[in-house]
């Protein structure tokens, strides 16, 4: 038996062995690597799941609704999933929800999103579509009806390019929002205010802890937190000025329509623009912009048709004339460009200027002749009457101080004087509103006049800077461009003695609670270099383009004693298009603290008289209700 | 001597004087721990089936309770008599095994790979747990009649020969966790019986060389295959291999040094772990019970295979030690075996963890053993 015992012990042995392997393991994996297994065991078991929130609505001035949410049933398909009878199943979604089949297909193919998306096809199918769907899992692969908050405009079209568009967030812009939290099928501002105001209109996602089995069954639901609804924006807009500015903007285009140019052929007058700002908190009350298009189309995802409207048009409705797009401002820019000359010393607010027919620039070799809109030499002129008849020859000879100040100066840091000036009122930089997609606008100068100079020589400048650069400036003409909100804020700062607003539409940013999440204050610290006295004298005479001068004939029997209206024509020729017309002006009843500043603008519309400033009196009418404004224009003025 | 002191002598003698108690106190608690661990693996299942949450751990119970009438049964028999009738009962459960491969006797599992049990009226009984006992008993047999010291090598190709039968026929059904289980239980009474090692090194180089061949031959099934090496390459797995052995040492791991508290593991609760509550029930005490416990389980089995090799020390003749080697030997290995698969040191193989796997046959065999253990250890002085 001794024998025994000792192979006894080795079976012990072998035992014990084992037990120390087992304790071993043991040990590593639930003391020292119990932190891994343990995350593990809850990534298993634990899912969330999001519920969306609303997003914020949008109210104007007024607390009229501009934009809500509306419930709807959507359809959507996810293309990776739709499997091999793609087809088929986009038929019968096309055939249950009523919606033409290549208007899915067209979404579905649409190269921003990705595959793997779930893309909107239907909205509102009725509730039958929806459990039909849910009840034949196996004829829609892919295919979900989901219950959701989408877009609603109770104004319809109304200020559509202002409050923008959401839409299925695309494929580069989930890249850049992904670490925002956006899942791959959320919805996003795309334009406008919905875009600007994207992280305040989202609000937060709600979150639901849920313990699942290993089947994927929900065993329990704990620590349900609700979504946050978005916060909403207030507007400075007031809906129903801005719905008379559009009516005002859509019926003076249509009257153009009858109009001939000097050539004889009817006006185009295809599109144009209708800003008006409080002149002293630079809050955008109304900003029409024609033609347009109805924000809903978005919503329901673009057909065809509608995607072709958008984007072939020639004249691209949804890009906002007021903010997006830049012209030449015409005889507009002139008290700018005069208050500039007064600046520099070329003139003064008594002197007299010869406002002769043409305009050569002595000493130019070029023999360049600048013609004034009238072949009448109409003698000495202010600068109030020059800008009351809207005399080009007295303001082309400013531009040709500014030329030989150049000429004298030309190596100084400011190369030319007149940029600087009109950089002072925020020409060629963006006034920064709080829109999408806002233009710079553009002032020639010698750097850009010589630049193209050795490399382009079909360019504008082929021998670098000339006179004509300044002079035609000057007049808002050649090369200049500005869009109708830079001019907006430039007249605002002479309405205000000088401060340069810059524009914003929301006012307040309002929480779901109702407090106030962030007010917008006005920014008008920017001020312009010229006194009281010289924006006082360039009011005034603008007062005087409305009584007796370019806008006359438009303004006939305007009750300007009640509200007082200072504003310039302006004609910017564009060859071969027809003239842009504008019409720049500040409104209020007191004459020396204007309320409002209205700068209309068609395009090929003709002479500024004729049809812009026709379209602000309507405007004017529409901000002042109890104004009695019975009379109509009476005739029209040319002008330049 | 006197009749009086005679008489005490005798008394003194008495196999039921000689009842190991610890022996059966563990064994209770094994069981009891394993109806705990079986209620937490299985209540939420058969609640959200809308059944009786109860309804296996009463069917374990009963087993339980079956399990001790067979254990005193086995002690109350003197286990020489069946060194009498080894060679019936080895051959009886060859027939056995035979049957079960028969369509219509035996039965198959739902997924139709295995043909391992008989339904006796809804009970399913499992030939290849019941053949160990009857080969511990065979073995012991002809070991205990050796004439020499240590078995010469005609000694061995006879043992092999006669652990071969059985084990090929398990092999066949197949069922490689009790082929292993078998292969263990012989090393396990060669190393008692004296074998040397030069042999014993031989019989394990051609161990070896059979597992190569059978993987060659195809002679196991891929799920088989996948299953081994799982765990010998973890980056290669079939998903749902892995996925078995991922959700039992996730419990195993999540467990921690004190674990989740009784029915407040997840991975147990919500199911994660395939076969939880017979081959992965080990899961339950790890994840609920953490480290600790899972090592006061071993510590149990710890007592019983030191409570079995003492009875094998103990045991009045040779027969006696090498049955009670051989019923150690399979405690030994099963729970190896089946532990070491639970938290990946062993391939996957189906192969209960004795007293706490639900399973009628296992539970029986298991109770049997210390039956024969508990009248070995009973009758060491008649």
């Amino acid at each position: 038996m001794e024998k025994a015992s000792s192979r006894l012990r080795v079976l012990a042995l072998l035992v014990a062995l084992m037990f120390i392997a087992l304790s071993t393991r043991l040990w590593f994996l639930q003391v020292l690597a119990t932190q891994r297994f343990d995350k593990e065991a809850r990534d298993n078991s634990v899912r969330f799941e999001y519920t969306d929130p609303l997003r914020g609505q949008m109210y104007d001035a007024q607390g009229r609704k501009l934009v809500v949410n509306q419930e709807s049933l959507e359809v959507r398909i996810t293309p990776d999933q739709l499997g091999d009878k793609g087809e088929a199943v986009v038929g019968r979604v096309a055939e249950l929800a009523n919606v033409p089949i290549r208007d899915i297909v067209a979404k579905l193919q649409d190269k921003r999103f990705l595959p793997s998306q779930a893309i909107p096809v239907a909205e509102f199918v009725p509730k039958e579509v929806g459990f039909f769907i849910a009840e034949h899992p196996s004829q829609f692969p892919g295919v979900e009806v989901v219950k959701t908050a989408v877009r609603s405009y109770p104004f319809g079209r109304l200020a559509a390019h202002v409050l923008g568009w959401t839409g299925l967030i695309d494929a580069t812009q989930y890249v850049d929002l992904q670490k925002q939290g956006y899942g791959p099928n959320d919805i996003v501002g795309k334009f406008g205010l919905e875009s600007v105001y994207e992280p305040y209109l989202r609000g937060e996602r709600g979150k639901q802890k849920l313990i699942v089995n290993a089947d994927g069954e929900t065993i329990q639901a704990l620590g349900t937190i609700a979504p946050t609804p978005g916060d909403d924006l207030q507007l400075s807009l007031d809906a129903r000025v801005q719905r008379l500015a559009e009516k005002a903007l859509a019926e003076g285009m249509a009257r153009a329509h009858a109009y001939h140019d000097q050539n004889g052929r009817t006006l185009q007058a295809n599109a144009g623009t209708v800003v008006v700002l409080d002149a002293n908190t630079g809050g955008v009350v109304a900003m029409a912009s024609n033609p347009g298009f109805d924000p809903s189309w978005y919503v329901h995802g673009l057909t065809p048709q509608q995607n072709k409207y958008l984007s072939k048009n020639a004249n691209a409705p949804s890009v906002s004339r007021a903010t997006q797009l830049t012209y030449q401002p015409g005889s507009t820019f002139k008290p700018i460009t005069g208050l500039a000359a007064i600046k520099e010393g070329f003139a003064s607010l008594s002197g007299s200027y010869p406002c002769d027919a043409t305009y050569t620039k002595s000493g130019d070799t070029s023999g360049t002749v600048f013609h004034n809109w009238t072949t009448a030499n109409l003698g000495y002129m202010s600068i109030g009457r020059a800008l009351i008849v809207s005399c080009d020859t007295v303001f082309d000879a400013f531009g040709g101080d500014f030329y030989d100040q150049y000429a004298q100066n030309s190596i100084g840091s400011h190369a030319d004087l007149l940029e600087r000036d009109l950089h002072d009122w925020g020409f060629e930089s963006q006034t920064g509103i709080d829109l999408t997609s806002e233009a710079n606008g553009f002032v020639p100068d010698p750097a850009w006049a010589a630049e193209p100079a050795q490399s382009c020589p079909t360019c504008a400048f082929p021998y670098g800077w000339v006179p004509g650069g300044d002079i035609q400036t000057m007049i808002g003409s050649g090369y200049v461009l500005v869009s109708p909100l830079q001019l907006a804020q430039a007249y605002g700062a002479i309405a205000n003695g000088g401060h340069l607003c810059r524009p914003h539409l929301v006012d307040q940013i309002v929480a779901p609670d109702g407090s106030i999440a962030k007010r917008i204050d006005s920014h008008c610290d920017q001020t312009v270099p010229y006194t009281p006295q010289e924006l006082t004298y360039i009011r005034e005479a603008l007062r005087g383009v409305v009584s007796s001068g370019t806008a006359q004939c438009a303004f006939a029997g305007f009750p300007t004693s009640q509200v007082a209206v200072a504003g310039k024509t302006g004609t910017a020729e564009r060859p071969p298009h027809q003239d842009t017309s504008w019409f720049a002006s500040m409104v209020g009843p007191d004459p020396d603290h204007p309320q409002y500043v209205i700068v209309t603008m068609v395009e090929q519309g003709g002479f500024g008289g004729q049809t812009a400033a026709p379209i602000t009196r309507q405007v004017i009418d529409a901000l002042y209700p109890n104004l009695n404004d019975a009379s109509q224009p009476s005739c029209v003025t040319p002008d330049r | 001597m006197d009749v009086v002191a005679g008489r005490a002598f005798a008394d003194e003698r008495r196999p039921i004087r000689h009842v190991d108690w610890l022996l059966i106190v563990i064994t209770l608690c094994l069981s009891v721990v394993g109806l705990f661990l079986l209620y937490s693996a299985t209540n939420q299942t058969l609640r959200q089936d809308g059944l009786d949450p109860f309804a296996r751990v009463s069917k374990q119970a009963f087993t339980i309770g079956l399990g001790i009438v067979v254990l005193l049964v086995m002690s109350s028999v003197d286990y020489r008599f069946f060194k009498v009738y080894a060679g019936f009962i080895y051959l009886g459960s060859l027939l056995s095994l035979v049957l079960v491969r028969i369509p219509g006797i035996g039965s198959t599992d739902s997924t139709g790979t295995a043909q391992r049990w008989f339904d006796l009226g809804g009970v399913q009984v499992t030939p290849s747990e019941f053949c160990k006992l009857a080969l511990i008993v065979m073995l012991a047999t002809v070991l205990s009649e050796l004439r020499t010291p240590e078995p010469t090598l005609a000694d061995l190709l006879k043992l092999l020969g006669l652990a071969a039968a059985p084990m090929v026929l398990v092999f066949l059904q197949p069922d490689i966790g009790t082929s292993i289980g078998i292969a263990a239980i012989v090393v396990g009474m060669l190393i008692v019986a004296g074998t040397r090692l030069k042999h014993l090194l031989v019989l394990s180089a051609a161990g070896v060389v059979m597992i190569g061949l059978v993987f060659q031959t195809g002679a196991i099934q891929d799920y088989q295959r996948a299953r081994l090496t799982a765990f010998l390459d973890q980056q290669n797995a079939t998903a749902d291999v892995r996925y078995n052995l991922d959700q039992s040492l996730i419990a195993v791991g999540s467990g921690g040094l004190t674990g989740k508290g009784y029915l407040n593991g997840t991975q147990t609760n919500l199911d994660y772990v395939p076969e939880q509550h017979t081959d992965f029930i080990f899961t339950v005490a790890g994840e609920e019970f953490g480290f600790l416990g899972a090592i006061a389980v071993l510590a149990l089995f710890a007592l019983l295979l030191w409570r079995a090799i003492r009875v094998a020390w103990l045991a009045k003749e040779p027969f006696g030690t090498y049955v009670a080697v051989g019923v150690a030997s399979m405690f030994a290995i099963q729970m190896f075996v089946n532990i070491g698969m639970v938290i990946g040191i062993m391939p996957i193989t189906g192969i209960p963890l004795p007293f706490l796997s639900y399973g009628g046959t296992s539970i029986l065999v298991s109770f049997a053993g210390v039956g024969l253990l508990e009248s070995i250890h009973m009758r060491r002085f008649t």
